[in-house]
């Protein structure tokens, strides 16, 4: 058994994962700048103001474009895309895992749904492609993706909204709704982010997605177990007040970027063509930062399972060699470092 | 030992090497329908301040009360406090399920492995299961892998 458990993404997917992962962080910075600029005043002035902001955004939208069509194309024209269809389709096991969760959670039951396990271990057999979470986030990025995409280029094209409602400030509305509708993505990354960083038995981060399945082994020693072994791992001494503090900090990112999309109401049209005039008082700012710094978090966590797959395949190149030269001799396990 | 890799099917390279390429072309197009079919540097990248036949300057007013986008606005607040709850409430739950399956781990006090080779420890690892813990079925040892090397940290 081992923290890489079961592999799940291919080579594609894993480096598709990082660069939607890295695109989508540099839209949030950028896009929630402008639309919290009352909060978030220095990460506008951090990517050049607002001409700069603007550019960076509509750059990081452009790869989006790019990446969403490569996706989509990859799902329909490949065989192995198209035989995933059937995995991502929600069904009662989904439910019964969501319901299971809750009862576990209040001791009422002794292990999590099948579709709801992060950590496979012996049971892997039984744990589908995406657990309901997965799933959930498939759709709501699917979603909230296209609407973005769609909304965005609108408002980016001179003519694109004005040909629908002539008013610059029908026009505000439509930044508006784009801006409101990445909130609830902008939550979901955040509990993306403390759910594959801080399982325990992953914790800091989950490397399914990083390290594709073709460099997992699946062997275990015997198979017949009645529970997913995870009490033969060790727990890491930091992670009790890592976890407290991380979900703290993501509790109070969501919190506030969900306050801070109420007061950032913007249509009708105040005072001022801004997106904002939400009070700006401290506990807003500080919280909205607090997002902020959740995303950053993120992008560590995400570049750190990039580092751990270079530091496996590396391992495994050793072993290989170690093994040629051992004639299957007994292989010393080589240091990560 | 080494290892056995399974056998799984990847994506072909030239499916990637076409459909990225594709992609891009696509991005380019429908950039540059977003530009306005520009062909100079000049129209690129800039928000006009005004669009033929007006728009500006025209009644605040009048597009200040479109019900259709008062309507999208309304909706996509009450999806994002909806969302955001049903969010919150996952997060917890998560929070509240790590915490039970980490008092299920051994604790702290064994470097902790990052390597699926089952190698006997040689010294016997200490099992410090958690009296807590729901019972979970007594696990089988399998001769528990103990990776020498550590992961360094």
């Amino acid at each position: 058994m081992t923290n890489l458990d079961h592999g799940k993404f291919t080579r594609m997917t894993t480096t598709f994962h990082t660069l939607l992962a890295l695109d989508v962080f540099i839209l949030f910075f950028s896009g929630y700048g402008l639309m919290f600029n009352d909060e978030l005043w220095w990460l506008v002035t951090l990517m050049g103001g607002s001409t700069g902001v603007t550019a960076v955004h509509r750059i990081a939208g452009l790869a989006l474009v790019a990446l969403i069509v490569f996706w989509v194309l990859m799902m329909l024209t490949t065989s192995t895309g198209r035989g995933n269809f059937r995995e991502i389709l929600m069904g009662p096991d989904d439910v019964a895992a969501a319901i299971q969760d809750f009862k576990f959670v209040l001791g009422m039951a002794d292990e999590r749904h099948p579709n709801a396990r992060q950590f496979a271990g012996y049971k892997s057999d039984d744990v589908p492609l995406l657990s309901y979470i997965g799933k959930g986030v498939i759709y709501i990025f699917s979603i909230e993706l296209t609407l973005l995409t769609i909304s965005g280029l609108l408002i980016w094209s001179k003519t694109g909204v004005m040909q629908y409602f002539a008013t610059k400030t029908a026009a505000m509305a439509f930044v508006v709704f784009h801006g409101l509708l990445g909130v609830i993505m902008l939550m979901g990354v955040m509990f993306h982010i403390f759910e594959h960083g801080f399982h325990p038995a992953f914790y800091p981060v989950e490397v399914k997605a990083f390290i594709p399945r073709k460099l997992i082994p699946e062997e275990h020693a015997d198979t017949d177990h009645d529970s997913t072994g995870i009490s033969q791992l060790t727990l890491a001494p930091s992670w009790g007040w890592a976890t407290n503090v991380m979900g703290v900090l993501t509790v109070i990112g969501i919190v506030s970027v969900l306050v801070g999309s109420i007061f950032d109401e913007g249509y009708p049209v105040p005072r001022e063509l801004v997106v904002g005039g939400g009070p700006t008082d401290l506990l807003l700012t500080v919280g909205i930062n607090v997002g902020i710094l959740v995303l950053f978090i993120g992008m560590a966590l995400q570049m750190y399972g990039n580092l751990l797959r270079v530091r496996w395949q590396k391992q495994l190149e050793q072993e290989a060699r170690a093994t040629a030269t051992t004639d299957g001799g007994q292989v010393n396990q080589p240091n990560d470092d | 030992m080494s290892r056995s890799l399974p056998e799984t099917r990847d994506y072909s390279g030239l499916a990637i090497a076409v459909n990225a390429l594709v992609a891009i072309a696509v991005t380019a197009v429908v950039v540059w329908w977003a530009s306005g079919f520009a062909y100079n540097a000049e129209t690129l990248f800039r928000v006009a301040p005004t669009v033929e036949a007006g728009g500006i300057g025209a009644d605040w007013r009048a597009g200040n009360t479109i019900p259709a986008l008062d309507f999208l606005i309304a909706f996509i607040h009450a999806a994002d406090v909806l969302m955001g709850l049903g969010i919150l409430v996952m997060l917890f739950v998560h929070w509240g399920a790590f915490r039970r399956l980490a008092s299920r781990m051994r604790q702290p006090g064994e470097t902790a492995r990052y390597d699926s080779d089952a190698d006997a420890v040689a010294d016997g690892g200490r099992t410090a299961a958690d009296a807590t813990a729901a019972a979970d079925g007594s696990v089988d040892t399998d001769g528990s892998p103990g990776d020498r090397g550590g992961d360094g940290r």
